[in-house]
């Protein structure tokens, strides 16, 4: 939405505008932690950030991709439902590969009445119901499983994302590795010979590179 | 006559204009209480004789009969014969000349007392009621109770079924959506009023556009949450609207809402203002009805849902889809979690395979001792459900592909022979106790 800015220092705190300078420092924004400690480590301001859109390439399931972001869910879910009450605490999971385990997630310590699960028929429709989730204000994480998708779309979702101070999860396949994408925190997930693999291929305010969750 | 029951409903919406408690008894009867009418529209010959006009009017051929109990009424009127009887004692004599039949019951019952030398009420109600109620049961005793006003007997009364219903025509045909959108907006601003008056909500409207050659088009659509609000109304429709091909030009509409529903307390207009400042716990939720609605109006009503586990021991009953959200339900972050299913040792899945998937290749190898998965955790034994005819019994273990032999099921059956090379995946799997079988049952995402 279009509306005037009333300061630099509105500009400024704009989630959509990016700051060179000084983004080596921790974000005002809140993170949420990724629960692996090597991994917080490499991110700035130590966690997932919130207010952006979040790529993780991966060509197989199974290597605790999901994982990495569910004690995020739960904390954002318990965190704005307690405080601040503007952003709704649920959680939107579309086009999911296979069904959500209900009891898996209510093990995590997912508030499973907070969870909506949305199925749409074609890769637009997702994207559509991911903007229209995203912007809603009432999302606190919006997930999304895609095959494939253009430049635009995710430039408007991550609009989305940055205008309402949610968390945008895409999920797709590793082909796209090498386009361009507007999210701001790309990683690759992989299989290691041990266990999975990690790489940050673009961290907006910190350094790209493999990720050794062994010492963790 | 079929349709009987119809008629009767149709029947009763006249015999409110005497009473508001009409009650239907099947298969062809009315009964009215009229006592609580005789002040304003009686007296009771006034008011009977009313009501059998209002039937005359209709040229229904209707037998009526007033008495101070209804069973006792229908009695009457079922035996043709139009008493009025106001007091209470004089209800035994006048019953006493009733032949039997008019009571209704059953062949075999009837058929008894004609073989005890019964044939009219008085007869019967003058044998002894412990007899009476061991030679042709004690519902026939009851029965009588009821008739003279000695037992109680609730009757249910008959509730309208209410919709709101408005058409408009045009002078001339529309093709524009855009154009229908603006003339719908009288028409969903009426629905709103005729359900803000009435306290109640719609989760379900319906749209017919009228076309001059062809059949109608219908258009359904439903509502996340019971509302009156003419905003979310308007909103879905528009986007049913938007997706809408006309099949012809438009001549006319129709506006039909889903039967009314009561809405909850606290979800009216009037009160949204205020949220904020009573606790605002719930105002954070106030777009949720309207994200859902709206996802479902171009997604389809089944493509929006959520997921609740079930205390249950067999891993694919443990959880089940809901499509009623508790979307007006406030969040309490202090509650504890009631569908949290602590009682299982092993960690579960994310991801929850449809049917689990057989491993034939597994029981080879597990039979040549060359094994390509490591079983990490496990086993975890579920023994369950032999009483429903679903019973398993399977060893679950948690395991990991080693090198080159298993995968996931691949989402993306285009990709080579590389995938085989990648590892580590860790699976969800179980060995059928009986037959021996390995399955894939859930993915650790």
């Amino acid at each position: 939405m279009p509306r005037e800015p009333a300061s630099l220092a509105d500009v400024l705190a704009d989630a959509r505008v990016w700051k060179l300078k000084d983004a080596s420092a921790a974000p005002t924004r809140p993170v949420w932690s990724t629960g692996k400690r090597a991994l917080d480590a490499r991110l700035p301001g130590g966690g997932w950030p919130t207010a952006s859109l979040i790529e993780v390439l991966l060509d197989d399931t199974g290597m605790g991709e999901v994982q990495l972001f569910l004690p995020a869910l739960v904390e954002c879910q318990r965190r704005i439902g307690q405080g601040r009450t503007e952003e709704g605490p649920w959680l939107v999971w579309i086009a999911p590969p296979y069904e959500p385990y209900a009891p898996a997630l209510a093990q995590q310590g997912i508030e499973l009445g907070r969870l909506l699960i949305v199925r749409p028929a074609s890769a637009t429709e997702a994207l559509w119901a991911a903007e229209q989730a995203l912007s809603s204000g009432v999302c606190a994480a919006v997930l999304l499983w895609l095959k494939g998708t253009d430049d635009r779309w995710l430039r408007r979702l991550k609009l989305a994302a940055e205008a309402s101070g949610a968390l945008g999860v895409l999920f797709r396949p590793e082909r796209h590795r090498f386009e361009s994408s507007p999210a701001s925190l790309r990683l690759a997930v992989s299989r290691g010979v041990h266990e999975t693999r990690i790489d940050l291929l673009k961290v907006q305010g910190g350094r790209p590179g493999p990720v050794d969750l062994s010492s963790a | 006559m079929e349709h009987s029951a119809v008629v009767l409903q149709r029947l009763c919406m006249h015999a409110q204009q005497f009473t508001s408690f009409v009650s239907i008894e099947p298969p062809n009867a009315l009964l009215l209480e009229i006592k609580g009418s005789l002040k304003l529209l009686g007296p009771l010959e006034r008011l009977h004789a009313d009501i059998d006009a209002c039937w005359r009017r209709l040229a229904l051929p209707a037998h009526s009969a007033t008495a101070p109990s209804a069973l006792a009424a229908l009695w009457f009127a079922r035996a043709d014969q139009p008493v009025q009887i106001e007091d209470i004692a004089a209800l035994p004599g006048h019953l006493a000349g009733l032949p039997i039949v008019c009571t209704g019951w059953d062949i075999e019952r009837l058929q008894t007392l004609r073989a005890m030398g019964v044939a009219r009420m008085g007869e019967l109600l003058r044998l002894p009621r412990a007899g009476l109620a061991r030679r042709v049961g004690t519902a026939t005793v009851q029965d009588l109770d009821i008739a003279l006003g000695r037992q109680f007997a609730p009757r249910r009364a008959f509730v309208p079924r209410e919709r709101f219903r408005a058409r408009c025509d045009f002078e001339t045909e529309i093709e524009n959506v855009a154009y229908l959108e603006k003339a719908l907006e009288p028409l969903i601003a009426a629905c709103a009023q005729f359900l803000r008056e009435r306290q109640a909500g719609v989760q379900a409207m319906r749209l017919k556009l009228r076309h001059r050659a062809k059949p109608a088009t219908c258009v359904h659509f439903g509502l996340a949450s019971i509302t009156s609000e003419r905003r979310r109304l308007t909103d879905v429709l528009a986007q049913k609207l938007g997706r809408l091909e006309l099949a012809a030009p438009v001549r006319g509409m129709e506006l039909i809402s889903g039967s009314l529903q009561p809405l909850a307390a606290g979800s009216r207009d009037a009160f949204a203002g205020s949220a904020g400042t009573g606790g605002g716990a719930g105002c954070g939720c106030d777009g949720v009805p309207q994200l859902v609605e709206r996802l479902r109006a171009r997604l389809g009503e089944d493509a929006v849902y959520g997921v609740i586990a079930i205390p249950e021991h067999r891993p694919e009953a443990a959880w089940r889809r809901v499509h009623e959200l508790p979307l007006t339900s406030v969040w309490r972050g202090g509650e504890k979690r009631v569908d949290q299913s602590a009682g299982h040792g092993l960690p579960r899945p994310v991801w929850l395979l449809d049917a689990p998937l057989p491993l034939p290749e597994l029981e080879l190898e597990l039979q040549r001792h060359q094994i390509g998965l490591i079983l990490e955790e496990g086993p975890e034994r579920i023994e369950s459900g032999w009483w429903d005819g679903k019973g398993v019994a399977r060893d679950y273990y948690i395991a990991r592909q080693t090198p080159g032999v298993h995968r996931a099921p691949d989402p993306h059956p285009s990709r080579g022979a590389d995938a085989l090379q990648r590892t580590s995946a860790k699976l969800w799997v179980f060995q059928e106790r009986r037959s021996k079988r390995w399955y894939l049952h859930g993915m650790f995402a």
